[in-house]
């Protein structure tokens, strides 16, 4: 069914790989401009996850917290 | 007939050049399918850690326990992708002198590890590069797994991935490239040698969980007023021995995965170092190093079964440093007094330093893996290491040590301390006695299974109710007196 395999027209014409099927991800090879944006993107999302993950549990961990306290469930027996 | 077919015969056969280069190729892609399985048997590593620290914590405890093992995942990956690999490759010389270039053994590794270079992504022309990445990425993740254990039932989800993420993409990996590369300064200039990661990997894993402790302080009841230490009941010891079990097998990928493997590049197996070795001469030590490990944690606890398990890993580590080159027999020997100093270790920081190590990590782990590299220096000593086949001594491995043991627990201490400033390292005293379960996810994770009251473990080994005592220790520490304790002794 194939005329052709695909691999044949990644080679350049002394049958070596061209550089830039080699490298052959999306937006751009390394160092490119797509590389470098899609890199600081990332970057900022992993920046993101982390302040999301202090604030999202610190808001969950004040609130039990304050119901906790308020329900009297820990407070120490009275006498009598 | 056969003359005129002889010439289309003959343009058929491959040059030499030709053949080297499909056997470079057939060599390379053996090496990253080899790296890859590796990569598979080390997640054993962490369903290990999962099982063991859940087993270990209480019910209360289960999923927020789980949950860090796998965000460890979710938040050690991309800061290894983005800046961990790139330590790695710039620091082997202490700093990148060359730039990019750097460092000389590997000339060129500094900016190929950089995440945006050509090597860091899809290439056809590298497969080595992504499955090494992966191999040292899942070192990165047992780091942090290391230190999970040690700090369970109380510390934040939160401030516990930001320490992951420094012990994991930053402090583990800088002391790699410092003296776990083939180019590391401490390898080249003093014949640092750690063949499977004794110290690189768990010795300062376990010295920054130590730093990390020091702020977390203990849980609320752990210590009596008199500062004799309880022991709290985990709910499932048998899930949390299976999970050692599964560290156990995992370890044989990381062992694998310690070695270098090309043959068109080298002449057969070798260390980190470029040192030769073989995959049996290790299989043999991991092995026995676990027989010896069991061995002496059985001996030293008088058969507790926690102690005898982490015996075994405690034994492995303290023969890793040199796997290469150690005999059967030498291993044994080591590994039994290697699970000794596991569980006597373990004791001393319990009980004198009162330190609350959930799962003994600081001992297994850190002083184990010190341990390791200690016992190089006295039985392989001599024996060259590295390309500029410097021998092993006393003197390089303590270099080693003393580099290391700061470079652990410094950035543990003050970034646990800064986050113990900002009340962000441990959670409110409420949440924990109820159980971070409640607080972060609502609910009780063993629905069906009749909830019967926590109990404790008193010093003189009095199995008593907890709630009394947990309560007393909370109000204690809330400045209110104290009331009776230890009421709710069960027959």
């Amino acid at each position: 069914m194939f005329d052709a395999f695909p691999y044949d027209s990644w080679l350049t014409t002394d049958g070596a790989l061209n550089e830039e099927i080699a490298e052959f991800w999306t937006f751009g090879g390394g160092g490119s401009t797509g590389t470098w944006i899609l890199t600081i993107l990332g970057f900022a999302a992993m920046l993101i996850a982390f302040w999301g993950f202090v604030i999202l549990e610190n808001r969950k961990l004040t609130h039990q917290a304050d119901r906790l306290k308020a329900s009297g469930a820990l407070d120490r027996p009275t006498a009598g | 007939m056969i003359s005129s077919l002889l010439p289309s015969w003959l343009a058929q056969i491959p040059s030499v050049e030709e053949v080297d280069a499909k056997v470079a190729l057939d060599s390379a892609i053996l090496a990253e399918t080899f790296y890859f399985w590796t990569v598979v048997v080390m997640w054993l590593i962490h369903v290990g850690f999962m099982a063991y620290e859940g087993g270990a914590a209480r019910r209360k405890n289960v999923m927020s326990t789980a949950m860090k093992n796998i965000l460890t995942i979710a938040v050690v990956t991309p800061t290894f992708y983005y800046f961990g690999w790139y330590i790695y490759g710039c620091f082997q010389e202490g700093w990148p002198k060359s730039g990019h270039a750097s460092p000389d053994a590997f000339e060129g590794f500094c900016g190929a590890s950089a995440p945006w270079s050509s090597a860091m992504g899809p290439n056809l022309q590298d497969h080595i590069t992504g499955v090494f990445f992966l191999a040292f990425l899942l070192f990165s993740w047992t780091t942090g797994s290391i230190m999970s254990g040690a700090v369970i039932e109380r510390i934040r989800l939160s401030a516990y991935l930001i320490l992951t993420a420094l012990l994991g993409s930053v402090v583990w990996i800088m002391d790699a490239a410092w003296g776990w590369s083939s180019g590391g300064w401490l390898v080249t200039n003093f014949g640092f040698h750690d063949a499977i990661a004794s110290l690189v990997v768990h010795g300062v894993a376990g010295a920054f969980a130590f730093g990390v402790l020091l702020n977390l302080g203990p849980r609320i009841g752990k210590y009596t007023a008199d500062g004799m230490a309880r022991s709290f009941r985990g709910h499932n010891t048998h899930l949390t021995l299976m999970g050692l079990l599964l560290i156990f097998t995992g370890f044989y990928g990381f062992y694998a995965a310690c070695l270098v493997i090309q043959s068109t590049a080298f002449p057969g197996w070798l260390n980190i170092y470029l040192s030769p070795t073989t995959l049996g001469a290790i299989a043999w030590v991991i092995t026995i190093g676990f027989a010896g490990g069991f061995t002496g944690g059985w001996f030293a606890s008088k058969g507790d079964p926690f102690w005898t398990l982490s015996g075994g890993l405690a034994g492995v580590i303290a023969v890793s440093a040199g796997a290469d080159v150690y005999h059967p027999s030498l291993a044994y020997l080591l590994s039994i007094s290697g699970g000794m100093v596991a569980v006597w270790s373990g004791t001393y920081i319990e009980k004198k330093l009162r330190v609350d190590d959930a799962v003994g990590a600081v001992a297994v782990h850190g002083v184990c893996g010190f341990y390791g590299v200690f016992l190089v220096g006295v039985f392989a000593g001599g024996y060259p290491t590295g390309i500029n086949n410097i021998e092993s001594s006393m003197g390089g491995q303590l270099m080693g040590m003393m580099a290391f043991l700061p470079l652990a627990f410094l950035p543990a201490y003050g970034v646990s301390w800064i986050l113990k400033r900002m009340n962000l390292l441990r959670v409110p005293a409420e949440v924990e006695l109820e159980g971070l379960d409640m607080a972060e996810f609502g609910m009780d994770f063993y629905p069906e299974f009749e909830r019967v009251p926590e109990v404790i473990v008193e010093p003189d080994g009095r199995e008593v109710e907890a709630a009394p005592v947990l309560l007393d220790a909370y109000w204690q520490a809330n400045g209110k007196s104290a009331t009776p304790v230890g009421t709710g002794e069960r027959s």
